[in-house]
């Protein structure tokens, strides 16, 4: 017999260690991070996305608040120009919360490798389609809240999906931000010219239906740009 | 050269933070001593990316970080800790580690056993679960040690890395930094003259936004032969040093 055979190599008991370690800790992305991650090509991206609204409580709970008293003083007479505003200012919001100002971790996360921008356009979304949610789940027992939710955070989800879906495919966070103002203003002037109302891009109902295909369209334009490439193998 | 900084300035308002610095630094250990508001930390964020310089330029692996491409290609290699760690207090220890490494785009596969190798050089083992919220000062600076090693960066930059730790620790932590500096270029930026002692193979000193010495530590104790300024021989070298400059 081989004397080798009777004796057991060479262990590396921290390699082995390590290895327990990472599977017991390894956290299992869900369904929606993994989704994430595909659609945005950044497992960093889609790890924002799903963290945001753990990162500050306060703002969904502030939610839940404007709703109520939204609801409550029933502010939805004559024409809700301070909704053609509101996204500047939430958008304002979005940046400061996550901005150097608030973010506890902001310098940290601002020397990482995926672009700060396109971290920040993540969480709007978020905020966006959270809102959007609780929103649609208001509507319900109430009507104000109904008009807010599908006058203004449906249509700004789907314009802050169009910018992520451009900043991606382009992989520039400022053009997908162009595109997004500017398909804004292109919206708002479009309805203006038709109705002659400036708000009718947030009061007509008919508009609705054609954000949830500009919301469906930016994640068509997201799926073909990471479509698996067919041929080069 | 990992860093090369030529001429490199950083002013706040009529305040020069940093003045003029022109710096190479290779691969080891290489410990940046100054009193406070010397301008170390502004040079630390400048070489992390985070702070644009007011006038000069900056090379970083080989790489301009004004350059945004190149930039990107700089974080992917990059290990930061700041001055002040700021975090979330809902994540758990595995949890931000993970974040960050996420986000210095380390391929997902190899992520869990970097972050799980992170967590053991910390020796952060025990409260990998637990949530930073509920830890102590001096473990939360070792969970920012854990996130800015997580990628084994080819260029690490720590400021004040040893604030907080205990003494046990901060041995510990020492011989990691001299791991590290075998494979990367490591800048420590600290006023605790001990650890640029046992752990800094080159040492740079600043004093109003300037550097007014660089040698080995052998060399910044020779210096402090004839001052009496001081209880270690490297402390009355750093007090020879920044009395001579301020003269």
């Amino acid at each position: 017999m081989n004397d080798a055979m009777d004796e057991p190599d060479d262990v590396d008991l921290d390699r082995v260690w390590i290895n327990v370690t990472a599977e017991v800790w390894r956290r299992r992305p869900g369904w929606l991070e993994r989704t994430a991650a595909k659609l945005l090509r950044s497992p960093g991206l889609a790890r924002a996305l799903v963290t945001t609204p753990s990162l500050l409580l306060p703002w969904l709970i502030s939610t839940a608040v404007i709703f109520g008293v939204g609801d409550l003083i029933r502010l939805d007479t004559g024409q809700p120009l301070v909704w053609l505003l509101a996204p500047a200012v939430t958008a304002v919001g979005i940046a400061y919360a996550y901005g150097p100002g608030v973010d506890p971790a902001w310098e940290l996360a601002y020397s990482m490798a995926v672009n700060e921008r396109m971290v920040l356009l993540t969480r709007a979304v978020t905020v966006f389609a959270v809102d959007a949610l609780l929103g649609i789940a208001a509507s319900a027992a109430s009507g104000t809240v109904a008009s807010v939710t599908f006058g203004w955070l449906i249509p700004m989800t789907a314009i802050c999906a169009l910018t992520l879906a451009v900043a991606v495919a382009a992989r520039s966070a400022t053009t997908g931000a162009a595109t997004g103002v500017a398909a804004w203003a292109i919206t708002v002037l479009a309805n203006r010219t038709a109705s002659g109302q400036l708000t009718a891009a947030i009061t007509n109902t008919e508009t609705y239906l054609p954000y949830l295909a500009a919301a469906a369209c930016a994640a068509a334009v997201v799926l073909h740009v990471i479509r698996p490439q067919r041929g080069l193998h | 050269m990992n860093i090369e900084l030529t001429d490199l300035t950083r002013t706040f308002g009529r305040n020069r933070a940093v003045d003029g610095v022109t710096l190479t630094a290779e691969t080891g250990v290489f410990g940046l001593l100054g009193p406070n508001g010397a301008g170390k930390t502004s040079l630390l964020r400048m070489l992390a990316t985070v702070l644009p310089p007011s006038e000069g330029q900056v090379r970083l692996l080989g790489r301009n970080p004004k350059n945004v491409g190149e930039r990107r290609e700089i974080r992917r290699r990059l290990g930061y800790l700041p001055q002040n760690l700021g975090y979330y207090p809902a994540f758990t220890v595995v949890e931000f580690i993970e974040y960050f490494a996420l986000l210095k785009e380390m391929p997902a596969k190899q992520v869990p056993k970097a972050v799980a190798a992170a967590v053991e050089k910390v020796d952060l083992g025990p409260k990998a679960k637990a949530r930073l919220r509920t830890l102590s000062g001096g473990m939360l600076r070792r969970v920012g040690i854990a996130q800015a090693i997580v990628n084994d960066p080819e260029l690490l930059l720590l400021d004040e890395p040893t604030a907080g730790l205990d003494p046990e620790q901060r041995v510990a932590f020492r011989a990691l930094m001299r791991d590290l500096g075998q494979r990367g270029t490591v800048i420590v930026s600290t006023h605790l003259v001990e650890d640029v002692g046992a752990a800094c193979s080159e040492v740079a000193l600043m004093s109003d936004g300037k550097i007014v010495f660089r040698g080995t530590p052998a060399e910044l104790t020779a210096r402090g032969a004839d001052h009496g300024v001081g209880d270690a021989p490297l402390e009355r070298g750093y007090s020879a040093i920044l009395a001579a400059a301020r003269a």
